[in-house]
């Protein structure tokens, strides 16, 4: 059964990235907390999907800016 | 039929009020009041010009969607009261005639152009059979402090070419728009899940590029 616990980096990134768009059930959100406590690739993963969406929504400000 | 020089466009002008059918010079006002909404307008198309081509990356679809918005933007002027955020309301035309454009079959995406292939089930080639990464993701260092450098946001929107047409546009109305996960499915007819997988994609693309070109980390 322990194997059903512990999810693959592939699973727990697409979790991450799903979490983005809607909250995950919460059987979900535990087993992602988990992988993210022992993995510490998926967490630099989740950190920089989440800074890219920071970035992403600074994006017109730089349109504004005169330079080309 | 009144021609505006600075858009190249017809405007039909308002029927002048039977109060001022004798009075030109009131006319005379509205015209010069016209030329300069058209020009105040003008001074915000090189900011269109640049967000629209970043969202559909075809010079010519964006000058069609600049043109349509700063057309559609003089039509309705004098009901926009507030100056300051003229940038704003101009973005929101803008926002709906790309989805337009992305829209209609025939221009700018084939008909099939948002289903999933084999590639997708996969995630590109992320991760190897037994779901562990290929390209592990290293730390990045202090990421915050590169939104302040131009250099950055020329690689970033690099980055964000090397993505496939459709992941890239899927991103962008999400990330860059600000859309919806409900309002893209709706306007681009995908399933919520098609929605996760392809955004799943853009995000694996452009950390990976990001992280190659920008951050100068070696994978792990």
């Amino acid at each position: 059964m322990i194997h059903k616990l512990i999810d693959s980096c592939a699973h727990a990134a697409q979790l991450s990235s799903r979490a983005m768009e809607q909250p995950l059930t919460p059987a979900e959100r535990l087993r992602l907390k988990m992988h993210l406590m022992m993995c510490k690739r998926c967490s630099n993963f989740s950190r920089q999907i989440q800074f890219l969406r920071r970035a992403s929504g600074k994006l017109p400000e730089i349109f504004e800016k005169d330079e080309d | 039929m009144w021609e505006n020089a600075s858009l190249g466009i017809k405007v039909k002008m308002r029927s002048a009020s039977p109060r001022s059918n004798f009075r030109d010079t009131d006319r005379e006002s509205r015209v010069t009041e016209q030329d300069e909404h058209a020009q105040d307008l003008e001074a915000h198309r090189k900011y269109l010009q640049r967000y629209a081509l970043f969202h559909l990356r075809d010079p010519s679809l964006a000058e069609d969607a600049v043109q349509d918005t700063l057309v559609a933007a003089l039509a309705q002027r004098e009901r926009f009261q507030g100056r300051s955020q003229l940038r704003t309301w101009l973005t929101g035309i803008l926002k709906h005639k790309i989805i337009d454009l992305t829209r209609s079959r025939g221009r700018g995406l084939p008909a099939d152009a948002f289903a999933l292939g084999e590639d997708d089930e996969s995630a590109g080639g992320a991760f190897n059979a037994k779901g562990r990464w290929v390209d592990p993701p290293a730390d990045w260092r202090m990421p915050d402090a590169a939104l302040e450098s131009s250099q950055f946001w020329k690689v970033y929107q690099e980055c964000c070419r090397h993505m496939s047409k459709r992941d890239a546009l899927v991103f962008s109305m999400r990330e860059v728009m600000g859309l919806s996960s409900e309002e893209i499915c709706k306007k681009i007819e995908i399933s919520t899940t098609n929605l996760h997988v392809i955004l799943f994609r853009a995000r694996l693309s452009l950390r990976t590029c990001m992280s190659k070109n920008w951050f100068g980390v070696r994978p792990d």
